[in-house]
């Protein structure tokens, strides 16, 4: 009777003492390292990013190693939620993106490999895993990557490293007048946007200057928006309802008017440009306003408001577009 | 007396099982020829998600994370040494995500259906009687199997799928200790081997109890192993496939039961995991009819 209590007792305290000891807690991993994904599901600020990746079909590459670069790691310029919200883009709306240009967007803030903030420094750069470089510009005491600013850097993750920047970078990988056309035909937003601009340019016969060929030069653009042609029509007494309808106007105009837009300084991003003038190829100075949350606005000679940048730094590969909501007029008396 | 009390408390355990840590067949035997069904309603809700190395606030995509489900449990004694257990889930998940977020992905919130039948032989192979008190040490096999034809491997969309689709084996041990007095105390071990890519996992349960002829009532503390051949969500080898992911867990609950009238008495039960691994951290309930023969 004693040695089968006993047996009992032993019996039941093995059990007991495995099942304690099979406790899961926390101290049998805190010590690991998130991935880059991990990272971005795991804080609050990157809930935005977490839901473009999980839609731009990146979340599961970003958990794991690289298995394109030796070291098995990433580089992540990781734009925060109010980076996004610049553009008007948020969990909800991040559906108004096409998931391609979303998928392409997302890799264009990543490369190979660990770029560690020591080794970033202005005039530098950086090739993404889409194969397109990324600048490094200082301003002040702060260092951008394009026209977005680090905010922090490396965030150590198992499979690399993380910054932290104010803006969502945006690549198209073709040239100013292919990246428009690609607005204009919905392979951005699920909508037309530019499409206004990409007949204004065909009508005025200047599609073959913006077109990038060998040794053509870069520019910098600012490209206004459908809603900005239409308040353009509204102002002249006319009626802009598609595209089409800026045959209305006289071709020179046009051309005048829209070489008022581009600046043949080789492209910058809006962390290069200053408050002062820059001269147009249409030859009457811009304003730009003072550089403010990472932005500038900016005013033809004839306009009586300054245009804001609804998406500032577009890289394309023959110079930088900034696409803005109001059209640039010289002075037409 | 005690038999009537063993045949009470052996009505009355193992309900809310199926997606759940705790163990589907408990200390308790029926009698030759006696049996217990039982159908029950599952609730749990989660809106945080134990990862690695961190829990996080907010499931993705789809916020929070509900499971119901509707249980048909049955357990009948072939001798009286030698049970046999079954139970068959019908499972609804439901996610929280906005019609937009669904919408951008070609998600849905919800997932349902029929998912695993399982079934396990019981058998008491020894039994030490003491003055007071009584030992069972009971052997326990199983077989869990998909009955419903639900979707494992949806990527993402699967964060709210209803089951692995995985058939699995497991074996068990079960040492029941219970005294004449009601008290008593079991506890488990197992291990299951289980397909579909599901990490094998230990699985463990101890329970303390009184069993008396009015009421029944139980604590447990319930544990989950997976192997570590299984890759953790988001980090290194996962591959969007769910049911391969190391899942570990860590659940506490109460259950209780009282006899109405006439072999038929209600059931229920609250429980909650308190760690994990690759989980939703859930807290739920459940209510059941049982009627017992």
């Amino acid at each position: 009777m004693i040695n089968k209590n006993i047996l009992s007792k032993m019996l039941l305290a093995v059990v007991a003492t495995f099942t304690l000891v099979s406790c899961e807690t926390e101290s049998n991993y805190e010590e690991e390292v998130p991935s880059i994904a991990n990272i971005a599901v795991s804080n609050a600020g990157f809930s935005v990013l977490e839901a473009a990746a999980v839609q731009g079909g990146v979340a599961v590459v970003l958990s794991n190693n690289n298995p394109n670069d030796a070291s098995g790691d990433y580089t992540v310029f990781a734009p925060t939620n109010d980076a996004f919200a610049r553009l008007g883009l948020n969990e909800e709306t991040l559906g108004v993106l096409q998931t391609p240009f979303l998928t392409n967007t997302l890799l264009y803030h990543v490369s190979n490999g660990n770029l560690l903030g020591n080794a970033i420094y202005g005039g530098g750069s950086s090739t993404s895993v889409l194969g397109l470089d990324r600048r490094f510009i200082e301003r002040g005491n702060d260092t951008f990557i394009n026209g977005s600013k680090i905010l922090a850097t490396n965030i150590n993750a198992s499979n690399g490293t993380v910054h932290v920047i104010d803006k969502v970078m945006i690549a198209t990988g073709v040239d100013i007048v292919q990246s428009a056309i690609a607005l204009q035909s919905s392979q951005v937003f699920t909508s037309p946007e530019l499409s206004f601009l990409v007949e204004a340019v065909i009508y005025a016969d200047l599609a073959g200057a913006l077109t990038a060929s060998a040794g053509s030069p870069s520019f910098t653009v600012f490209a206004p928006t459908d809603q900005a042609f239409k308040d353009l029509g509204t102002a002249l007494g006319l009626t802009f309802t598609v595209p089409a309808d800026i045959r209305q106007l006289p071709k020179d105009l046009v051309a005048t008017v829209l070489l008022n837009h581009v600046i043949g300084n080789n492209g910058k991003f809006t962390s290069e440009l200053n408050a002062g003038t820059v001269t147009p190829l249409g030859g009457e100075d811009l304003t730009l306003g003072a550089f403010t949350n990472g932005t500038l606005t900016v005013t033809g000679a004839g306009n009586a408001q300054a245009a804001n940048m609804v998406i500032p730094d577009v890289q394309t590969t023959n110079g930088i577009v900034h696409v803005i909501d109001r059209v640039l007029l010289p002075n037409l008396n | 007396m005690k038999i009537k009390m063993n045949f009470i408390t052996s009505l009355c355990l193992f309900f809310p099982a199926i997606l759940l840590a705790q163990s589907p067949v408990s200390g308790f035997m029926k009698n030759k020829g006696e049996g217990a069904a039982v159908v029950s309603y599952s609730y749990e809700k989660y809106d945080k998600v134990f990862l690695v190395p961190a829990e996080i606030d907010g499931v993705p995509v789809f916020n929070e994370v509900s499971v119901s489900s509707i249980s048909l449990y049955g357990e009948f004694g072939i001798t009286d040494n030698f049970d046999v257990v079954v139970n068959v889930p019908y499972i609804k998940a439901k996610g929280s995500a906005s019609e937009q977020v669904l919408a951008n992905n070609g998600f849905e919130n919800e997932r349902k259906g029929i998912q695993d039948f399982q079934i396990f032989g019981k058998y008491r192979f020894k039994s030490f009687g003491f003055e007071k008190s009584k030992l069972d040490l009971i052997g326990a096999l199983g077989l869990q199997t998909p009955l419903g034809d639900y979707k494992a491997n949806e990527g993402i969309q699967s964060i709210v799928a209803i089951g692995n689709q995985s058939t699995s084996f497991t074996a068990m041990g079960i040492a029941m200790f219970k005294t004449n007095a009601g008290v008593f105390t079991s506890g488990q071990l197992g291990y299951s081997i289980r397909g579909n890519d599901v990490p094998n996992a230990l699985l463990s349960e101890l329970k303390i109890g009184y069993a008396a002829s009015k009421f029944y009532v139980d604590a447990f503390i319930a544990n989950q192993l997976s192997d570590k051949k299984g890759t953790d969500i988001l980090q290194e080898g996962f591959t969007g496939f769910f049911p391969e992911t190391r899942v570990n867990s860590t659940r506490i609950g109460l259950n209780a039961y009282v006899p109405i009238y006439s072999g038929i008495g209600l059931t229920g039960g609250v429980n909650s995991y308190i760690a994990g691994r690759n989980l939703g951290k859930a807290t739920g309930f459940y209510g059941g009819l049982a009627y017992s023969f």
